[in-house]
């Protein structure tokens, strides 16, 4: 039907007033005439379309110069053109924008790549093919017609060097992707009723079908014209075009996911739209190579488009964008995770030039696999972030837009919501974190120059960045090594670039470990706020985690693990609890710490608990950013809860990083020198990894490690005045600060056992 | 990253310079083919794009960033941020393509008029694909006629054989020094950055980590 709808719209729309004028149907050549002024006259239509014609034809034969090979043959030039007029005049809201050009693309590519393959496998199995297919009207139909494209080398390559003509006896014996081929094919097939599925005679026809389904998103919320579109959105009530929103939604997500980046951003004035633009109008298509281009839209594909109803408001009140699907959700949580890509980078770039650039000009050689599984993992909080916060991204936006008039303000302030705004304390956390580690790695390595020069402007320092970074690159085997253990599994399915590819269920261990990763951070530092009312110094801190009374060579296994155990614990909806000091005790006898945490099956339950308990513990200090943090974590584990199956694959997980002797190397070093301060936050960070134990026990061990602590302070002086000055300021100062942080900690641990 | 912090000290003034002007006229070619000496065929522009140059001239360490506009982002609703704060204005028509260059009177001019936020920045001229004389149809007194009447410098060029192409910069860089205010703006946006005047809430860096 759609075939016929095309070729009849073909017909109607791409006019030749030449044709009609010696055709039959005698035209008004009143208003009919080249020189009519009519705008509905034919031949005003024709010098619109000469016009739109130009301009398409003028991005047409710029398109994909480093394909050129097939693009910009006749063939595919003309295709492409005629579906993209075509849109066009059936959409003049929308008229030609630059970039529909290269959404259509793609698609057309896929199409033919697949007869391509189609017309190579004939070749090799030709004998077969007309066994086992009734092959009269075959031949005559489609046999006959030839390619003008020309052949793309690697599929050349396939099909003559691996698979010289073998005789097979049944279509069962093919490979399966050669298999759907020949049956797609096969108009008397299993397919039969819808006729053949895979022609030539149809690429153009089922090519437009396909873009016009992208373009208008077929009644679901991602509609790619309305990335084009200069209006707002249909049913949406802020007064933003749909690509201004949903950049803004991007920001949003990431100011949830990693809320010190998004605030570095800002702070520089780096406004998502500039970057974001073009990474959704034309769907990251120029960021990636096309063949990685058209494994992420299978992944994007794959994700339901059907429009998100927020209970309790109206269809146009829950109506905030384009981005309002699952589908919309995973592409706003790749664009995320494409900018966690870069985020050391970004991070040590002070300037905003500098971050628009790594961002336009994204890294070509990322592990693909592992953006798209961090964005799947992403994807769930991106449907909350993107449902229940339409409100939250409105004054940001307003605010976004008063910067763009009136230079005076300061982005960084407008463009924040409230909900970063109480992050924004914390905004350093980061960067302290590191710089401590570092600081300490280079006094090891006995430069105390350069640490000693960082003290003093170690807030903004530009050096400490670039080590963060260096740091940062440095931990990365570790990741992908995880990730590389999966990656296998993966590659077939990666290869079927026509096919639903899911990778979801195949490689989650990666995800987890990844996304807890981040959240997990976050983690400490809500504890942090809450142990430690100054915690500006104290968070520098965070980073011993042993007490001096553990071996130091233990604590480097278990620096190791106990990443992995804390991810475990936000796992689980980070409440139960380990304690880790048993867990550190004898670290050699359990190389799995996920064999020691077992769920528990009342983890909800607990959760609850635990979420209250802390509440009414932190409800002195900064109780609204740990709840709202809370919250988030909340999210992240009943998410992550449904994959219960999956800890065996995490468990592996574990190993890998126990042997990934680069993250030792960071965290050993640490320990080396700087265990003096143990603080609040280190425990805060141990509650973390609690899972077997009741909340009194809990608090039981607290007190303990309060006392171990307390102790340690009290013979330490010595030990401090040994070192450099200025780790002695900072220790000094962090001393105080974290004799206070215990003080909370006490009061807390009493709470706890009193339950 | 050693070199964005030696970027910082390695300049002496710092512009921004914007290529405005229709599609296709050859806006990113004259970018690539100033930056990288490249000739390639370029897709068309999505949003922006920019590239940041350091060259000398008069003497002074000069860095570029150029943002380079999409031709047809002009109906679109970004472009005002595009030319804040901007020091130079590249206007580019195609001198095989007249509508461009009537679009320069039509359109671009009242846009720049709209939008730019810097009185005294410096607007120029510039034809591209000279190269291609035999199809010329804007001849060059009617561009130096129109450069007279905006008050702007005026040149000819070609992207792709080069020809005036570090002129043109050149031109714009030492016209731009000219004006006192510009050449104020330059120097302390380096110590700052270029899309925001950024409050001083931190002393800069660069002591601290050149030693």
């Amino acid at each position: 039907m759609n075939f016929c709808r095309y070729a009849a719209l073909r017909r109607q729309l791409l006019i030749d007033p030449q044709v009609l004028k010696n055709g039959s149907c005698s035209p008004d050549v009143v208003m009919d005439n080249p020189l009519s002024q009519n705008p509905d006259s034919m031949w005003g239509r024709f010098f619109r379309n000469a016009e739109l014609e130009r301009m398409v034809d003028q991005d047409l034969t710029r398109l994909y110069p480093e394909h050129g090979s097939y693009f910009q043959t006749p063939g595919c030039q003309g295709m492409l053109r005629r579906i993209l007029l075509l849109w066009c005049l059936r959409h003049p809201v929308y008229g030609y924008r630059q970039g529909m050009h290269e959404l259509l693309a793609p698609l057309l590519y896929v199409l033919h790549i697949d007869l391509e393959l189609l017309s190579e496998v004939r070749k090799v199995y030709e004998d077969h093919f007309t066994d086992i297919i009734d092959g009269f009207s075959f031949h005559e139909n489609d046999w006959t017609h030839k390619f003008d494209f020309k052949k793309l080398p690697e599929y050349m390559e396939d099909c003559n060097g691996s698979e010289s003509p073998v005789k097979i006896n049944s279509l069962g014996e093919l490979e399966p992707k050669i298999q759907t081929i020949v049956l797609l094919s096969d108009a008397y097939g299993t397919e039969g009723e819808l006729g053949v599925v895979l022609s030539e005679k149809f690429l153009e026809h089922d090519a437009h079908c396909m873009f016009d389904a992208l373009m208008n998103g077929t009644g679901g919320a991602v509609a790619m014209a309305e990335f084009f579109s200069p209006s707002p959105f249909g049913g949406s009530h802020t007064m933003f075009p749909p690509i201004i929103e949903s950049s803004a939604a991007l920001y949003h997500l990431l100011s949830i996911i990693d809320s010190s980046l998004h605030s570095h951003l800002v702070e520089l004035g780096v406004e998502p739209q500039y970057f974001a633009l073009r990474w959704l109008r034309v769907l990251f298509g120029r960021e990636f190579a096309l063949e990685d281009l058209l494994v992420i839209w299978d992944e994007i594909f794959a994700y339901e488009n059907t429009k998100f109803n927020k209970p309790g408001t109206n269809d146009a009140e829950s109506n905030v964008g384009v981005l309002n699907s699952s589908r919309g959700a995973l592409i706003a949580a790749f664009a995320v995770s494409m900018i966690l890509q870069l985020r050391s980078s970004l991070l040590a770039t002070e300037n905003a030039t500098s971050c628009l650039q790594r961002l336009l000009n994204f890294p070509v050689d990322v592990d693909l696999l592992k953006l798209l599984a961090k964005a799947k993992s992403l994807q769930a909080l991106a449907v909350e972030a993107i449902n229940s916060t339409p409100l939250l991204i409105l004054p940001r936006l307003h605010g976004r837009r008063n910067a763009g008039f009136t230079k005076a303000h300061i982005p960084s302030l407008d463009l924040t919501s409230p909900r970063t705004t109480l992050n924004m304390a914390h905004e350093s956390y980061w960067e302290e974190r590191w710089r401590v580690l570092h600081m300490e790695e280079e006094r090891k390595q006995g430069s105390a120059a350069s640490a000693e020069k960082q003290v003093p402007n170690r807030k903004k320092g530009w050096s400490e960045r670039v080590r963060l970074r260096l740091s940062r690159t440095k931990c990365d085997p570790f990741r992908s090594k995880a990730t590389f253990r999966k990656k296998n599994e993966t590659d077939e399915g990666r290869k079927n670039i026509g096919g639903d590819v899911d990778f979801g269920h195949k490689i989650p261990a990666e995800v987890e470990e990844q996304d807890v990763k981040d959240t997990n951070f976050s983690t400490s530092e809500t504890r942090c706020s809450s142990g430690c009312p100054g915690n500006e110094e104290n968070s520098s801190n965070i980073s011993d985690l042993s007490t001096p009374v553990r071996g130091t060579n233990d604590y480097v296994n278990m620096s190791g693990r106990s990443s992995v155990a804390s991810n475990f614990s936000a796992e689980e909806n980070d409440t139960d609890s380990v304690n880790f000091e048993p867990l550190q005790a004898n670290p050699e006898s359990s190389p799995l710490p996920v064999s020691e945490l077992d769920p528990d099956d009342d983890t909800l339950n607990s959760t609850q608990n635990y979420h209250s308990v802390i509440k009414q513990a932190a409800g002195i200090k900064e109780r609204k950013l740990l709840s709202d943090k809370f919250q988030l974590f909340w999210k992240f584990g009943r998410n992550i809860n449904e994959g219960t199956s999956d800890r065996a694959a995490v468990s592996e997980d574990a190993i890998a990083c126990d042997s990934g002797s680069d993250c030792n190397n960071v965290a050993g070093s640490s320990i080396v020198n700087g265990c003096n301060s143990t603080s609040g936050i280190s425990k805060a960070e141990i509650i973390d990894q609690n899972l077997i134990f009741s909340l009194s026990d809990l608090g039981q061990s607290m007190l303990e490690n309060i006392q171990v602590i307390e102790s340690v302070f009290q013979q330490d002086p010595d030990q401090m005045g040994s070192l450099e000055n200025c780790k002695n300021a900072i220790v000094g100062e962090g001393h105080i600060t974290a004799m206070a942080a215990l003080e909370e900690l006490r009061k807390i641990s009493n709470l706890l056992s009193e339950m | 990253m050693g070199s964005s912090g030696q970027g910082q000290s390695n300049f002496d003034l710092s512009f921004k310079i914007l290529l405005i002007g229709d599609s296709g006229v050859g806006k990113s070619s004259l970018l690539v083919s100033f930056i990288s000496n490249a000739v390639d065929d370029l897709a068309p522009t999505i949003g922006v794009d920019f590239k940041i140059k350091l060259f000398t001239v008069g003497g002074k360490k000069l860095k570029l960033t150029i943002w380079d506009t999409a031709g047809q982002e002009r109906f679109r609703t970004l472009t005002s941020s595009y030319y804040r704060g901007a020091q130079g204005i590249v206007l580019v028509y195609d001198v095989t393509r007249r509508d461009t260059f009537t679009n320069l009177s039509d359109v671009w001019a009242k846009e720049v008029e709209l939008y730019s936020t810097n009185q005294d920045c410096i607007k120029m001229l510039v034809g591209n694909k000279v190269d291609r004389e035999s199809e010329r149809v804007v001849s060059r007194e009617e561009g130096i006629s129109l450069a007279k009447e905006f008050g702007c410098l005026y040149l000819e060029c070609s992207a792709r054989t080069r020809e005036n192409v570090e002129r043109c910069f050149e031109e714009l860089a030492l016209k731009i020094m000219e004006v006192p205010s510009l050449l104020e703006e330059g120097s302390t946006v380096g110590k700052r950055n270029i899309l925001k005047q950024k409050q001083e809430q931190h002393t800069p860096p660069a002591g601290s980590c050149c030693s």
